[in-house]
């Protein structure tokens, strides 16, 4: 739980990756159904169908980017600072920001053309029966007007999956960037 | 006082000839200008105060974070009395950065290159090997220290500047009485939430300076999505009848700080369907607390505040402006659909990095007396709104860039940027504070009084 009574920077922590130590081996089926999900998602966004996109999402979801931050000597790994974030959203809010991409948001209208690449991708089960930790890489090249020179991004995304009717539903997502300072203009595609 | 000032170009270009101040029009050219952007950073960034962060960010002896003053990497720490310092981070021995993370807690900063050590306020300790003096004879410790900007405290935000002259007090002029009604109003202040965000763009620092010099008129169309969404009040058909959030009084001061004040009367309309007529200051503030006041820190307004300043809170807050040169405040109003707090407060500081990059720095704030929900609400309402994914800002940072490149067009710079829907000062009845003022629809008057504090400082040899 994240303390907000304070700005001051000891409230960094180190977590990432994998919590559950029970793995769902490379190549199984909820394995690959889980890869392929993460798949279609991805073109979900790089093709803006973003009602095909928020199809994935639970109604109790909880989607946060957490603040990255160069430290060093002892506290060199304690680099997620989780008091600020780039994203810190829920189902209403996701809501109200592809509501908004359908009208007039000119960040992407004229549109960006996105290609995410999810790789590294490590399954366990959770601790919830029919939820699953899923932790991906994501590198994102996004064009911007006619500019050719690309934006990128790089993160890994630590998320759980809920199986929910046979389908796979994202009930949680984090995305922890790589650059304490973002060389992407806005943040106004979803990661 | 319309005499050629002391800038010329290499090419004969005066800074009469890029600022037109008969004609309230500015060359682009100025928006990309290897030569223009030399002198910036002696005559307005080693000039002014810049604001580099809040001292809830370090609050123990040792704590420090890196921020920048230009293109000048600092420190700011907090020594071992409690006093907050702000030096150069660069190692008076070989340059290298004495500092090399961006936040954390040390009572001496050692150099990794040849292990020159500092304490918190700057003082050199020694070199290694101290009975081979490997700091050399010719200068005494005293003179190795890393060197000190000058620091000021106002509301617990970190001011420095490499000015030796120039008074906090000189540089806050007559916003003073309009920005402690943002930054000193509670007993305990402000606190910042997190350290902050951070993101770089391709343009100028100009560009979001010039507008955060409350450049109101941009929010209709730039931001209509706000009217979409219905956070303004109506609907985008109805917009450019309405106008909401457009009338209010801007007002700027020759030090180039402006601000919109937006009367709350209008605001709540669009919240509620109560009237404000006939209600006392508190129980206006009551309906309608400023953005961040929450019910229970009312009765701290009244006693940080003068009767004035508190009457101005409860009837017309300021709102949006900024502070010359770069600096951007955003205290503003946020309806949630949950019910929940309804105010945002971020500060941005548009900090150079070059001709044509911008490294866009976002504060955010919430009071720390304000219960920890009413902050985590506040939270999500300035990353909704501002910076790296705002909804708001996004499409901001998405336009400077554009301006940019348009400016370095060989007959696209000669295109000149256009100031003249001017109101013209004018003091409503009954207004108390000082500053140039502007009732009325926003216009252009309050950008002109920031770019005309740029011309000053840019004049002055």
């Amino acid at each position: 739980m994240v303390n907000y009574a304070t700005a001051a920077i000891d409230k960094t922590s180190v977590l990432r990756g994998l919590v559950s130590t029970k793995r769902v081996p490379l190549g199984s089926e909820v394995y690959n159904r889980l890869l392929e999900t993460l798949y279609d998602e991805a073109a979900a966004l790089d093709e803006r169908r973003f009602d095909d996109w928020v199809a994935y999402l639970e109604q109790d979801l909880s989607y946060t980017a957490p603040l990255r931050l160069t430290r060093n000597g002892p506290n060199k790994d304690r680099d997620v600072v989780r008091t600020m974030k780039h994203f810190d959203e829920n189902y209403g809010s996701i809501l109200m920001r592809t509501g908004r991409l359908a009208k007039s948001a000119w960040a992407e209208d004229p549109p960006s053309r996105t290609r995410r690449f999810v790789t590294n991708v490590r399954v366990a089960e959770s601790e919830t029966a029919g939820e699953y930790e899923v932790v991906s890489y994501l590198y994102v090249e996004r064009s911007r007007l006619d500019n050719p020179d690309n934006e990128t991004i790089s993160a890994e995304r630590r998320d759980i999956w809920r199986l929910v009717d046979g389908a796979y539903k994202l009930a949680s997502r984090e995305i922890i960037v790589d650059q304490s300072t973002l060389g992407m203009s806005n943040f106004a595609i979803f990661l | 006082m319309l005499h050629n000032a002391g800038l010329t170009l290499s090419d004969g270009t005066t800074l009469d000839d890029l600022i037109n101040r008969d004609m309230n029009e500015v060359s682009l050219r100025v928006m990309n200008d290897k030569e223009l952007y030399e002198l910036e950073m002696e005559r307005v960034f080693a000039r002014t105060w810049l604001l580099l962060g809040h001292e809830s960010e370090i609050p123990k002896a040792g704590d420090y974070v890196m921020r920048d003053m230009a293109e000048d990497n600092v420190i700011v720490s907090r020594d071992r009395s409690g006093e907050i310092h702000v030096m150069l981070n660069v190692c008076p021995h070989r340059g290298m950065k004495v500092c090399t993370a961006e936040a954390g807690n040390a009572h001496a900063h050692r150099c990794i290159y040849h292990g020159w050590a500092f304490r918190a306020d700057g003082s050199f300790i020694g070199a290694p090997i101290e009975k081979e003096q490997m700091h050399g004879n010719k200068r005494s410790k005293d003179e190795l220290g890393l060197k000190k900007a000058r620091v000021h405290l106002y509301g617990g935000l970190i001011f420095a500047t490499w000015n030796k002259d120039l008074s906090f007090e000189d540089y806050l002029g007559d916003a003073k009485f309009y920005l402690d009604q943002l930054f000193c109003r509670t007993d305990n202040g402000l606190e910042m939430l997190g350290p902050p965000q951070r993101f770089v763009l391709p343009c100028n620092w100009k560009i979001p300076g010039e507008q955060s010099g409350s450049d109101g008129f941009h929010t209709l169309t730039l931001h209509r999505s706000l009217m979409e969404g219905g956070i303004m009040g109506g609907t985008a058909e109805s917009i450019y009848d309405t106008a909401p959030g457009m009338y209010g009084v801007d007002l700027s001061v020759p030090q180039g700080h402006t601000l919109r004040c937006l009367e709350a009367a209008q605001t709540f309309k669009m919240f509620a369907d109560v009237s404000f007529e006939g209600k006392s200051t508190e129980e206006r503030l009551h309906l309608l607390p400023p953005p961040g006041i929450t019910k229970e820190l009312i009765p701290q307004l009244f006693k940080n505040l003068s009767e004035d300043q508190v009457k101005q809170l409860a009837n017309i807050p300021p709102q949006v402006g900024g502070m010359f040169p770069n600096i951007l405040i955003a205290f503003i109003f946020a309806p949630r659909t949950d019910g929940g707090a309804s105010g945002a407060l971020s500060l941005h500081t548009y900090v150079p990095k070059g001709p044509d990059k911008v490294e866009f720095v976002n504060f955010i704030f919430a009071e720390k007396d304000a219960p920890e929900d009413v902050k985590r609400d506040m939270l999500q309402n300035a990353i909704w709104s501002t910076g790296t994914s705002g909804t708001i800002e996004q499409d901001d940072a998405d336009t400077w860039p554009q301006i940019m490149r348009n400016s370095r067009g060989h007959m696209s710079k000669t295109v000149t940027l256009k100031y003249q829907a001017l109101h013209g000062h004018e003091r409503p009845e009954g207004w108390v504070g000082g500053g140039d003022l502007y009732p009325g629809f926003t216009k252009d008057d309050t950008q002109w009084a920031w770019w005309m504090a740029y011309y000053n400082l840019m004049a002055e040899a």
